[in-house]
């Protein structure tokens, strides 16, 4: 057993580009990455980098080619460990039937919470998200905005030893991202797991310890953002984005 | 996950298939479907049954002839009066009742007694309206369930809960079944009601058309569940269901066909051969409505296609492994279902 909340030993994914999948298109290449628990790490990359892969495949919604991952110490095809995993998606299409109230406690009862926990969380959460006085209005009524904040409550629902948010700021208004910072420091405070997909650069240098930047599906750095920062052959301070620049280019092309 | 977290999981879907059958209205349009045959039932009236000479005996009556158009009194009489005298020497007698339909809008004379006159409706709204119409419209209707919930931006967040996948799309699978379950004692109870307080006559037999009808449905429901997962797409859900029910139709009937005529029997072996293996694979729509009919006691009021009757009579008919192979193969499409939809990368 790993004492990592998150781990990827040599993972690889190719899908298939045609119907018999003899041609294939890899995803990821050899990814190794390690997230200590307590720690609230930062994903970033160009489009097509692989990022929304490897998050799937942490998540069990696909299977690594080759590779191991493990969640919260255990091997991904242990759904069990899902129980203590909060995932906010980044298009998340929730059943616009459902009122917001509703759609909680259907997603609470499937991640397998008690009822009556569920039901005394649920409208503290949104509370929370600021979405307290529309708990009873169809999901059909929300604004994209107000999709992510709930989004994101039912994320924090089973109160998660591992948060993974995927683009979370997408749609959302500044006190929403507001809102988002002050969660991911509330669990970093309660000592627990985020991992943050975003290509929003100043809001993962902001939030996150460590940082992972994957390019044409290799991860090409990890470690402190502040590492980034500096150019390793000059020792001068340089921008995020000239950083990321520059290893985009090196490892795309 | 143990039992008792699965069954709260699915009961959680059963839930949610109820409330997508509420918001897209589907509820509504069957609901109102019903509420018209109860209606209808509710307008029924019976006046003047001729009573059986034998119960087991199937055309003991002459049935009274509405008067013909342009038929003079005089001469709607005096047919009448040798029909009543064709009657009597042939030791019958004339129906002389009248069923009345929309509060006596309609009127219709009614070949034997009350209970043969009810009995008649049941067998209209079981066979046609619930079995060939209902079955195929529940189809239609319940196609979009599936594909909305397997959408990939849908169904990501809930496919990263601690719940099996197998138990994701079984639950959804089960929510549709209880839901036209849920329809299916509605109309039937609800007709059967209305005829009973209309007539007085009860005939549970009736009754026996919800779970055949469920079978049914759940049995083709299974090719939409497989085609869901595979495209997730309504229109083929649709449109593969529909051919889907209208092959196996053939096949059915096509297989009595051959078991029936000699000449097919006897020269074509290989035809038989093949036709046989598609039947016991292949789900059995006819069979299954020979088993309602049978059920419903139907034959007196209705022919059966003479190759169903001629298998029936050659004892070439097993309603129970038909039935039975039927269930198999929604099984095992269920269970292919459940491997596409568990193999499948979000």
């Amino acid at each position: 057993m790993s004492d990592y909340a998150v781990q990827f030993e040599n993972v690889v994914k190719d899908y298939p580009t045609d119907i018999l999948g003899r041609k294939k298109l890899r995803a990821v290449n050899g990814v190794n990455l390690n997230i200590e628990p307590g720690q609230v790490f930062g994903l970033i990359g160009p489009n097509r980098a692989g990022k929304t892969t490897l998050v799937k495949i942490l998540l069990s919604l696909c299977r690594a080619t080759q590779g191991t991952t493990r969640r919260l110490g255990r091997p991904v095809s242990e759904r069990r460990t899902l129980a203590r995993v909060g995932y906010m998606h980044e298009n998340q299409a929730f059943p616009r039937y459902l009122t917001a109230a509703a759609l909680l406690e259907y997603y609470g009862a499937l991640t397998l919470l008690p009822e009556p926990e569920v039901r005394r969380r649920a409208p503290q959460l949104l509370e929370r998200v600021g979405l307290a006085d529309r708990s009873r209005e169809p999901i059909a009524r929300f604004s994209k905005g107000m999709v992510q904040r709930l989004g994101l409550a039912q994320a924090l629902l089973n109160e998660p030893e591992l948060l993974v948010l995927d683009e979370p700021a997408e749609g959302l208004d500044l006190l929403g991202r507001k809102l988002l910072r002050e969660v991911i420091a509330d669990q970093r405070r309660g000592g627990r797991t985020v991992l943050l997909v975003s290509h929003v650069l100043e809001e993962v240098a902001q939030l996150c310890d460590r940082l992972g930047v994957i390019a044409g599906g290799r991860l090409v750095f990890v470690g402190p953002t502040a590492d980034l920062l500096v150019d390793s052959k000059t020792g001068q301070g340089r921008s995020l984005e000239t950083a990321l620049e520059g290893l985009y280019q090196k490892n795309v092309s | 996950m143990n039992l008792p977290a699965a069954i709260y999981a699915i009961r959680w879907l059963i839930r949610d298939t109820f409330r997508q059958s509420l918001a897209t209205g589907i509820f509504w349009i069957m609901l109102s479907v019903t509420v018209l045959c109860v209606l209808l039932c509710l307008s029924v009236s019976v006046t003047g049954p001729a009573a059986l000479h034998d119960k087991m005996e199937p055309t003991g009556f002459v049935a009274r002839p509405p008067r013909a158009p342009h038929e003079s009194d005089e001469a709607y009489q005096k047919r009448l009066a040798d029909l009543e005298r064709e009657a009597a020497r042939s030791g019958t007698e004339l129906a002389g009742g009248e069923m009345t339909l929309a509060f006596g809008l309609f009127h219709t004379p009614i070949g034997r007694d009350a209970a043969d006159a009810v009995h008649f409706l049941e067998l209209l709204l079981a066979g046609g309206v619930a079995d060939a119409a209902g079955v195929l419209l529940a189809l239609v209707w319940t196609a979009g369930f599936l594909p909305g919930f397997l959408d990939p931006n849908a169904a990501s967040v809930l496919l990263a809960k601690p719940i099996p996948r197998w138990s994701l799309l079984f639950g959804k699978y089960l929510g549709v079944l209880v839901f036209v379950a849920f329809q299916s004692v509605l109309f039937v109870g609800g007709t059967w009601t209305a005829l009973g307080l209309r007539t007085g006559i009860w005939d549970s037999a009736y009754l026996l058309a919800i779970p055949l009808l469920l079978v049914h449905f759940g049995i083709f429901f299974s090719m939409s569940t497989f085609l869901a997962t595979c495209s997730r797409s309504v229109v083929t859900c649709i449109l593969g269901s529909f051919l889907f029910w209208f092959l196996c139709w053939g096949m059915n009937y096509g297989r009595h066909v051959v078991v029936a005529a000699e000449s097919l029997r006897e020269s074509a072996a290989g035809l038989r051969g093949a036709v046989e293996v598609g039947y016991w694979v292949l789900p059995k729509p006819g069979d299954m409505s020979m088993l309602l009919f049978d059920a419903l006691k139907a034959h007196d009021s209705f022919g059966i296609a003479p190759e169903f009757k001629q298998v029936q009579l050659m004892g070439a008919f097993n309603p129970e492994l038909s039935l039975l192979t039927s269930v198999l193969f929604a099984v095992v499409l269920l269970g292919l279902s459940a491997w596409q939809f568990v193999t499948t990368d979000y």
